[in-house]
């Protein structure tokens, strides 16, 4: 029987071997994949969550722990969808067009996978062409659009002002981030919402989800 | 009859006798005289905040700014109070020797920077400099930073109200430097970004990826451009540092809010701008200041505590980028500072000046922006940092920096024999261009190439991973 709890301490370090090496005994012993899942890879995601807040740990502690849990969730994924394992939601997320910063929008994706949802990332410099596909062939329920740049900020607005015109702007939550982006902006452009930071971020797309 | 000057912001008040040269009173608190008290460099500036001061010959000169006047003109005469913390960043001149065919005449060479403007008469019979002007940029007063002036050139309005302002303040200064006499020639350089907004130019393609710019040539004097935000003051740089005639690898840094990082060698010299911050020049760091009287310049490990060296040797108000540096390396030292940079307790300084988690977070945001950026380029030549045989440091912060500190600290990755402060290569670099301009910056612009960190993922795992500090246990 393998140890679970080093599952979580694998992904709070930022151990991806590990993470790995322990999540593969715990499928061959027969263990629910959901049960990793909830019972120790959101926690554990949770908990970097907090220690980022009070500045315990910073972007590479962010980076080295995502990619631990990325490592479980990989050998989990087939076995989830498998199993018919419903995931807290599925999210569309992408740096909006124009701008190129990735690692903010890497973060945020992470958080959101650490906390039970389905992510799709579309990378940096996305077009909203590119979103409205995304929404059509992949049918989300959120999208998660970033801009690190003041610059680039209204292209945010562009990108939901084309969701309008396409129709596709009623079936999904949209929610904005990145450094220069405020509360008020969000509400000005006609977003759902705001996150100020990763764990916000994932804080966020609950509630919004659970009020849809 | 004794007088009183009281000194701001240090706080103390010296007692002079009526007609006693400002100058002998102000030097042992700081103040610097530059030119050696000739009243031509400006940068030994006070203002009178109360109270009477005689200027003395020549040091109410009309250009100042109200209420200022030099200290190595005036004269104390009744009791005062001055304010003597230096308005401005200290602005590198350079003098340096260089090698140039002479030919009759006078011309202007031009730093046209962010932040600030330096202007050189330069006799082109003898490369003598005749003369100095520094000034702020004054298209400050629309942002500080590049990005948010760039915003404001969007407008055609708002384009023409940034051109017109620094022409207005170039004009001043070559006014005051030539009299009526026209200059011959003018050089200029400064980033991708200050060319736009010098020519008028629509800086639409600078605000978006890829960043691309149509326009690196300027008619009016200006040097051209190497590619997006790497402008003709990089390439005076490497044309001063001659990095483009070394068969050896070597780098050049210009450490500024836009970090600029060159590598290469005479064959191919790969050029790139990284978004470090302003956390060398003390901005967005708590206490951060320039470094202007007052600022921490320099901090070591003394027992189980840390010594600062103040500017001017009063009481710390704040702590500048060299300081910072400094700081944090003897932090890490102390054990004060984990190298993930965990600081659990603020780092005390001074009387109530510490630095503080987020402040040590800041440097190293900005410190892996350059060090990632010199990474990602090696890897690109397919060179480690070992066959790096020069480093140059450009640029204020790179010349008072203190090496081991950064290389204590992962800014610097290389020993620190191969450093060398390097001064002001863009105006050097401006100053040749005088003399060989077309030949010289065309060659170099046919092997330097502009890289894109943005858009290069191995940028960003260099970047992530020169986030924390070294460790040396490990």
């Amino acid at each position: 029987m393998p140890e679970l709890r080093e599952l979580y301490d694998a992904i709070l370090n930022g151990d991806h071997k590990t993470s790995a090496a322990v999540t593969r005994e715990a499928i061959d012993a027969g263990i629910e994949p959901m049960e990793l899942v909830s019972g120790y890879m959101v926690p554990a995601m949770d908990e970097v969550g907090k220690r980022f807040e009070c500045e315990d740990y910073f972007i590479p502690e962010l980076l080295l722990s995502a990619r631990a849990m990325k490592a479980a969730l990989e050998l989990l994924r087939p076995l989830l969808a498998a199993s018919g394992a419903k995931s807290a939601g599925r999210v569309v997320i992408g740096t909006v067009k124009g701008d190129l910063h990735d690692i903010g929008k890497n973060i945020v994706g992470a958080m959101l996978e650490g906390g039970g949802f389905e992510v799709i990332d579309l990378g940096a410099d996305v077009a909203p062409q590119k979103f409205i596909a995304a929404i059509k062939e992949r049918n989300p329920q959120l999208i998660c659009l970033s801009a690190l740049l003041t610059v680039t900020m209204p292209s945010m607005k562009t990108t939901i002002e084309a969701f309008k015109e396409a129709g596709v702007r009623d079936g999904v939550k949209v929610i904005v981030g990145g450094a220069p982006v405020t509360a008020e902006f969000a509400r000005e452009i006609g977003a759902d919402g705001f996150g100020e930071n990763a764990t916000a971020a994932v804080a966020l797309a609950r509630q919004l989800l659970q009020a849809a | 009859m004794s007088i009183a000057i009281r000194l701001e912001p240090l706080g103390t008040q010296v007692k002079t006798e009526p007609g006693a040269p400002l100058r002998d009173l102000l030097l042992p608190f700081g103040v610097e005289f530059p030119c050696g008290g000739k009243g031509r460099c400006r940068r030994c500036r006070v203002r009178v905040l109360e109270g009477d001061v005689d200027p003395g010959a020549g040091g109410d000169a009309a250009d100042l700014e109200p209420g200022c006047m030099l200290a190595c003109r005036a004269r104390a005469a009744a009791n005062a109070t001055l304010e003597i913390g230096q308005f401005e960043a200290p602005i590198l001149a350079d003098d340096r020797p260089f090698s140039f065919e002479p030919r009759p005449g006078r011309a202007i060479a031009i730093d046209l920077g962010t932040t600030t403007v330096v202007a050189q008469l330069v006799d082109l019979a003898t490369g003598a400099v005749l003369g100095v002007r520094t000034a702020l940029n004054p298209q400050a007063a629309w942002g500080a930073d590049v990005m948010t002036r760039i915003e404001h050139a969007l407008h055609p309005e708002g384009r023409a109200r940034l051109r017109d302002a620094i022409h207005a303040a170039l004009d001043e200064m070559i006014a005051s430097l030539c009299g009526n006499r026209q200059p011959d020639a003018v050089a200029i350089c400064g980033n991708t970004a200050m060319l736009h907004l010098f020519d008028g130019l629509d800086p639409t393609p600078l605000s978006h990826a890829p960043f691309e710019p149509v326009h690196l040539e300027s008619p009016n004097g200006f040097l051209p451009c190497i590619g997006g935000f790497v402008g003709s003051d990089i390439l005076a740089g490497i044309v001063a540092t001659g990095m483009h005639e070394s068969g050896d690898l070597s780098v050049l840094i210009d450490l500024g809010t836009n970090g600029e990082v060159v590598v290469g060698n005479r064959e191919r010299l790969l050029c790139a701008s990284t978004a470090a911050g302003p956390a060398f020049e003390g901005g967005r760091i708590s206490r951060g200041m320039r470094a202007s009287t007052g600022a921490i310049s320099e901090a070591a490990v003394e027992g189980d505590g840390i010594r600062c060296t103040v500017i001017g040797g009063g009481p710390a108000r704040g702590i500048c980028g060299s300081g910072l540096v400094d700081a944090v390396a003897a932090g890490l030292d102390l054990g004060r500072i984990t190298p993930r940079g965990r600081t659990p307790q603020p780092l005390e300084l001074a009387d109530g000046l510490a630095l503080t988690q987020a402040d040590v977070r800041e440097l190293q945001l900005a410190k892996a922006a350059i060090a990632g950026g010199v990474r990602a380029l090696l890897h690109q030549l397919g060179a480690a940092p070992a066959d790096v045989r020069r480093v140059w440091l450009a640029g204020a912060f790179g010349n008072y920096v203190n090496r081991a500190s950064a290389r204590r600290i992962g800014l610097l990755e290389f020993p620190e024999e191969t450093v060398e402060p390097a001064g002001n290569t863009a105006l050097l670099g401006a100053k040749i261009a005088l003399f060989a301009p077309d030949p010289t910056f065309r060659g170099v612009r046919v092997i330097a190439r502009h890289v894109p960190l943005g858009a290069d993922p191995a940028f960003q795992d260099a970047y992530v991973d020169a986030m924390p500090f070294p460790d040396p246990k490990a």
